[in-house]
């Protein structure tokens, strides 16, 4: 059976360290200035005046119903079997559609190969060894969960069932396998 | 939200920049151009030589640009070299495909209705000797080529709002309308440059009741665009939250409001409607008149093009 491979977030866990951050560049051998993934951080005030951290994982989300292949023209930018969204450098062109269209600026033009490029959940490397993204491995609080959404004994199917979640931008239809753990204090802003 | 390390320069939402929007304006040109040359064919019943200056006008225009904005379109490509890909790799869903295959259909009808129409020009007198059976072909099946060059260019003009609406990332451009506006400000840039090229190249051969004709259908183009534009920003109001303040900052927020109340709306379409009916008809029918008319309605249609892709790209709720 085919994998729908996803992940969670739990933005309780994230401290911000930047440590997945730094584990894709070197795993992945990101060029200078540009990022598969950041952790972005909002400072939050609650009604009783206390303050807190909200932390957002800036990275491609792997829609299901994906407008970075629908508007593709040549069709380089696909979802593998595993439901990981990939971009084939052989078929791009270089017309940028997929970076404009995607709602979650998911997508960078590599310097190198001119090509857009983005999170894999390193697919080529990593994953294809049987290991989890570097990013995961990485995160010293265990902020991050991934796995097999078609596996029901999956780790995050089990978090999925355990702890509430939501999606960025759901209202777009995009369906995103990059479940959030809300934090447990203020309101979402989905 | 703030990045904590870290370059955030990626992360910039404007992704397409000013040469899309010139290929834009030349496509919705270059669709507008054989619109009106067609339909001032059709309607003047202008079936055999000579030809109006008009038509002439709309034959060298329509390739012509969007031969020029195809040139644009492809050295913006990151990967110019790699565009050959795009003739052989087709997604049916996506509009850019669509667009390929529609252009791949409208650049040759559009050579076509040019050996046609300068059959003399360019097959008996010209270098395109050889051609002779090609521009033959284009008169005998006259009709029928401009019927099937007619519905292409629609497909041109509307597909390139088409482009931009497909893209739920932008508020200002995922609305049905754009398509609409972009095909009525194409054909109203076709018209204008119809005539200026016709009244200044052309002189002898443009008919001035062609050139009243063509300058009346503007202007009633020029009320359907501001109304398109109406629909657009109130159509955004009533969807509420982002959208709604997308559609506020746009409306309000620097130069490239000014661009739009100014250039777009101000030069390009109320000043064109106030000429018409402030001037006295003599002055109105002036061929100096027509085509100061016509130069500022074309830099509207640009500015439409460039605010449209700008606001579009940069006010993201």
């Amino acid at each position: 059976m085919a994998k729908k491979y996803a992940m969670v977030h739990d933005n309780n866990l994230c401290i911000g360290c930047q440590a997945c951050n730094v584990a894709c560049r070197s795993e992945n051998k990101i060029p200078e200035s540009v990022y598969r993934l950041q952790v972005w951080v909002k400072q939050e005030e609650y009604p009783n005046g206390s303050l807190g951290y909200e932390y957002h994982r800036q990275s491609c989300v792997h829609c299901e119903n994906t407008p970075c292949v629908s508007v593709c023209p040549t069709k380089a930018s696909h979802v593998n079997e595993d439901g990981i969204v990939l971009v084939d450098n052989d078929l791009c062109v270089g017309c940028l559609y997929c970076v404009a269209a995607c709602p979650y600026q998911a997508r960078y033009v590599h310097p190198v190969t001119k090509a857009p490029d983005k999170c894999t959940f390193c697919h080529e490397s990593r994953l294809s060894r049987g290991e989890e993204p570097a990013c995961v491995t990485v995160c010293p609080t265990e902020a991050l969960v991934f796995g097999d959404l078609n596996d029901p004994k999956s780790k995050i199917n089990k978090v999925l069932s355990e702890r509430v979640t939501y999606r960025q931008k759901e209202r777009l239809g995009t369906q995103p396998k990059m479940y959030i753990v809300p934090n447990h204090k203020g309101g979402i802003n989905s | 939200m703030n990045q904590i390390w870290g370059s955030m320069e990626q992360y910039n939402t404007v992704v397409w920049h000013w040469p899309i929007a010139v290929y834009l304006f030349l496509a919705g040109l270059s669709a507008g151009a054989i619109i009106s040359a067609i339909v001032v064919k059709w309607m003047k019943g202008n079936d055999v030589s000579p030809w109006d200056g008009i038509i002439k006008a709309g034959a060298i225009l329509a390739p012509v640009t969007i031969g020029a904005g195809l040139c644009l379109l492809i050295f913006d490509l990151t990967r110019p070299l790699m565009f050959w890909k795009l003739l052989i790799h087709y997604n049916f869903g996506s509009v850019m495909t669509i667009g390929v295959l529609a252009l791949f259909a409208y650049m040759p009808v559009s050579i076509l209705f040019l050996f046609g129409v300068f059959k003399k020009e360019l097959a008996v007198d010209g270098p395109f000797k050889f051609l002779a059976p090609i521009a033959d072909l284009a008169l005998n099946y006259g009709k029928a080529l401009e019927a099937i060059t007619l519905v292409l260019a629609v497909g041109v003009g509307a597909y390139t709002g088409f482009l931009l609406s497909a893209m739920n990332s932008y508020p200002l451009l995922n609305t049905p309308v754009l398509p609409a506006l972009f095909l009525a400000s194409g054909v109203s840039a076709g018209i204008s440059a119809n005539l200026v090229v016709g009244l200044l190249f052309f002189t002898h051969s443009t008919k001035d009741a062609n050139v009243s004709y063509l300058h009346g259908l503007d202007v009633k183009v020029i009320f359907a665009e501001l109304f398109f534009i109406f629909i657009l920003f109130v159509g955004m109001m009533y969807q509420g939250g982002a959208t709604a303040h997308a559609g506020a900052a746009a409306l309000g927020t620097g130069g490239l409001s000014t661009l739009l109340w100014v250039g777009v709306i101000g030069l390009g379409l109320l000043l064109p409607i106030g000429l018409n009916f402030a001037l006295p008809h003599g002055v109105k029918h002036s061929h100096a008149f027509v085509i100061f008319n016509a130069l500022i309605v074309l830099v509207g249609v640009l500015a439409l093009r460039y605010y449209m892709l700008y606001a579009g790209q940069t006010f993201v709720g």
